[in-house]
């Protein structure tokens, strides 16, 4: 074991100085008890920094529309572009972040793609094509997917109930639509609260874990 | 189908997760060393074994709107070689991963935990019978030495909330003998209005020697962070009588002893040490020696201990003196119970109830951060530790140290060897150089273990600049 002769110490491992006053050691090295573990890039904080700043932009993106002119005479064909790549980078940028748990991905799914198709017709003089095609459409499509993912994945009820009763009751809004005319065509609607419908009979058979569930999430 | 138990985060628990950084990931580490190799297949059937008497280990951590729970998971533990650096994150949110790690090196089998899940003792108990279970397997495996029988331990469950159990309210005692303070415990079944100590009342009123300790300004040490986040490493080893000889000579416990050498060294190594400061010390007390509880999951309580330096009393028995006194009264079941009670209390209140966890994680985190300006350091003595028949022999050393914000010493004592494990978010080892000099000037045979956390050292360079920061040698403790 190697020594240094300044704090009276014993060294273990192979240090040429004292990790603690750091002169010189005298003697023969050891084998070092501790590993040598090389200096690691903090893939996790990169990580969250791009976000952060994906997320800034993707905001900032959507907040600068609202100082050019809304409708077909405003930047046109640009405005769909960019738009269509700040949602695709939103819509990406939240399947990668929530992957772990298809169904509560699912939810964010629906919430980004909704909000932003909405937003997007509001910007080119509000022809409800949102309300009447996308977010019906994607909130049918979204219950189907769901149900078939928990299945296909082997998803405990646990793990996915409370985020595939969220869709279902979601799938439910467009009666919204239906009820106060703010769809010119309804039909998808229509499709997608029968769908959401059937969804909520088929979570009704999960009423216990689902109850259980909440007792869980909810503790006061 | 699956319906897996769950048990709500215990009290203490949830400060982890709130105050939990990239610099102190609120893991710990206790390792066993060895007398020979560690055969990682055998640590794995030991750890199957011992894993099986732990289901509060199968639980993985999961976050509800306003509180954090422990679910039951069907994850399988593997024994990995350490290959990372020590006490490296275990929890990452979103994914579901056991709690713990069990590592290997040459000689050493290390269990690493994370604070959320159970605390020293916990692991302690764990790391015991997974180093029986080992030392009984290669028994069987034809070493002469140890002997075969299976170990019987007690199951260290889930559902078990040692801190609900004793402190709150309209829970009694529900300990098997009288733990001391019994009549507190009464106390503590009725409602709280009628329960709580009113500000005149002699255990409500902070004493003077604590009002001082909270009012003068803390000392705190700072230092050049490691590069990326990990934390410093500075094994002690050293006979253990010789200490508790030092010890006894100054009329003073080890805990209290190895405190105020600590205290002293930090002092010693900073920038000015002749003007006048006060130096403070978190050191955690089990609960069970006053509150008696067979489960693992966190059960301790933290004192603050402090010494004004620079008033003419700065030798090792004065500030032994001083710490004593504060250890004594401090670290009473009376004490603590009322300090618990009214954490729960507190935590038990309507209004931070019904706030969603994420808001709450950034008040406990506030908290947390208000409470660190006021420690200059972290202590934390396991104290002697003796294995059942069959692993005593063959375990040459125990070692224990945690991830730290601050600079921090970890103790345990075993088959006379008494290991001090420092720990630091700082490049810096000053404040080990003065301790470990305390120690030799008085004749105690030192030996040291490092880890290596800058380039110079590890001899290889990878490190993106942005991670480093600038050394500010006016500030820092040497």
């Amino acid at each position: 074991m190697r020594r240094c002769q300044a704090c009276r110490v014993d060294v273990e491992g192979d240090w040429q100085s004292c990790p603690l006053c750091h002169l010189p050691l005298q003697g023969r090295a050891t084998p070092d008890p501790l590993p040598r573990v090389p200096l690691v890039f903090s893939r996790g904080r990169v990580l969250r920094v791009l976000f952060g700043c994906s997320l800034a932009v993707i905001l900032g993106s959507f907040a600068s529309q609202l100082l050019l002119h809304r409708g077909p005479a405003g930047i046109g064909v640009l405005r769909s572009v960019w738009l269509g790549v700040v949602a695709m980078w939103w819509v990406v940028l939240m399947a990668v972040r929530k992957r772990r748990n298809a169904a509560k991905g699912t939810v964010y799914l629906v919430l980004v793609i909704g909000g932003v198709s909405a937003y997007w017709d509001y910007l080119t003089g509000w022809h409800r094509w949102s309300l009447s095609y996308v977010v019906p459409i994607v909130s049918a499509c979204s219950i189907v997917a769901v149900l078939i993912a928990v299945r296909v994945m082997r998803m405990e009820v646990g793990d996915h109930i409370v985020y595939s009763g969220l869709i279902a009751l979601l799938g439910l809004v467009p009666i919204l639509f239906l009820v106060f005319g703010w769809a010119p065509n309804p039909i998808a609607s229509w499709v997608c609260v029968a769908v959401s419908g059937a969804g909520l009979v088929r979570l009704l058979g999960w009423f216990p874990d689902a109850r259980r569930e909440l007792a869980k999430r909810l503790r006061l | 189908m699956t319906r897996r138990n769950w048990v709500a985060l215990d009290n203490a628990s949830n400060i982890f997760l709130a105050a939990r950084s990239d610099i102190d990931p609120k893991v710990f580490r206790i390792s066993a060393e060895m007398d020979q190799e560690v055969d990682p297949e055998v640590l794995q059937e030991a750890l199957d074994l011992t894993f099986e008497r732990y289901p509060l280990f199968h639980a993985v951590l999961r976050r509800g709107i306003f509180w954090y729970y422990l679910q039951d998971s069907d994850l399988r533990p593997r024994v990995r070689p350490e290959t990372d650096y020590p006490c490296a994150p275990i929890y990452q949110p979103d994914r579901r991963n056991l709690l713990f790690r069990v590592l290997y090196r040459r000689r050493r089998m290390m269990v690493e935990i994370f604070h959320a899940l159970s605390d020293g003792t916990g692991a302690l108990w764990f790391l015991t019978d997974l180093v029986d279970a080992y030392c009984r397997r290669r028994c069987q495996a034809g070493d002469p030495r140890g002997q075969s029988e299976p170990a019987r331990v007690p199951v260290h469950d889930l559902s078990t909330d040692p801190f609900a159990q004793y402190f709150r309210r309209g829970r009694g005692s529900g300990a098997d003998g009288e733990p001391a303070g019994r009549d507190e415990f009464r106390h503590a079944a009725a409602p709280a209005a009628l329960s709580v100590e009113g500000p005149g009342s002699p255990a409500a009123r902070p004493s003077r020697r604590r009002r001082r300790l909270f009012d003068r300004r803390i000392q705190r040490v700072r230092g050049t962070r490691n590069p990326d986040n990990r934390t410093r490493v500075v094994e002690l080893g050293m006979a253990a009588d010789p200490v508790l000889e030092l010890a006894r000579s100054r009329g003073a416990a080890t805990t209290v002893y190895l405190t105020a050498l600590f205290l002293k060294a930090v002092r010693q190594s900073s920038p000015g040490p002749e003007s006048p400061a006060t130096l403070t010390a978190s050191v955690p007390v089990n609960l069970r020696q006053f509150f008696p509880s067979s489960s693992a999951r966190n059960f301790f309580a933290t004192i603050r201990v402090g010494h004004d330096f620079g008033q003419g009393h700065d030798e090792i028995a004065a500030i032994c003196a001083d710490l004593s006194g504060q250890f004594s009264a401090g670290a009473t079941p009376e004490a603590l119970e009322q300090k618990l009670r009214r954490l729960i209390r507190l935590e038990r209140m309507p209004p931070l109830r019904i706030m969603p966890s994420p808001l709450k994680n950034l008040i406990l985190r506030s908290v947390n951060r208000a409470s660190n300006r006021g420690l200059t350091v972290a202590v934390s003595n396991l104290g002697l530790v003796r294995l059942p028949d069959a692993a005593e022999s063959r375990v040459a050393a125990m070692m224990f140290h945690t991830a730290a914000v601050r600079p921090q010493f970890c103790a345990m004592t075993h088959a006379g060897r008494l290991t001090i494990s420092f720990t630091s978010p700082f490049v810096q080892t000053g404040h080990v150089r003065e301790f470990a000099r305390l120690l030799t000037d008085q004749g105690i045979g030192v030996t040291v273990a490092a880890s290596r956390v800058i380039e110079a050292e590890l001899g290889v360079v990878n490190l993106p600049r942005h991670r480093t920061r600038r050394h500010r040698p006016g500030r820092e403790h040497r």
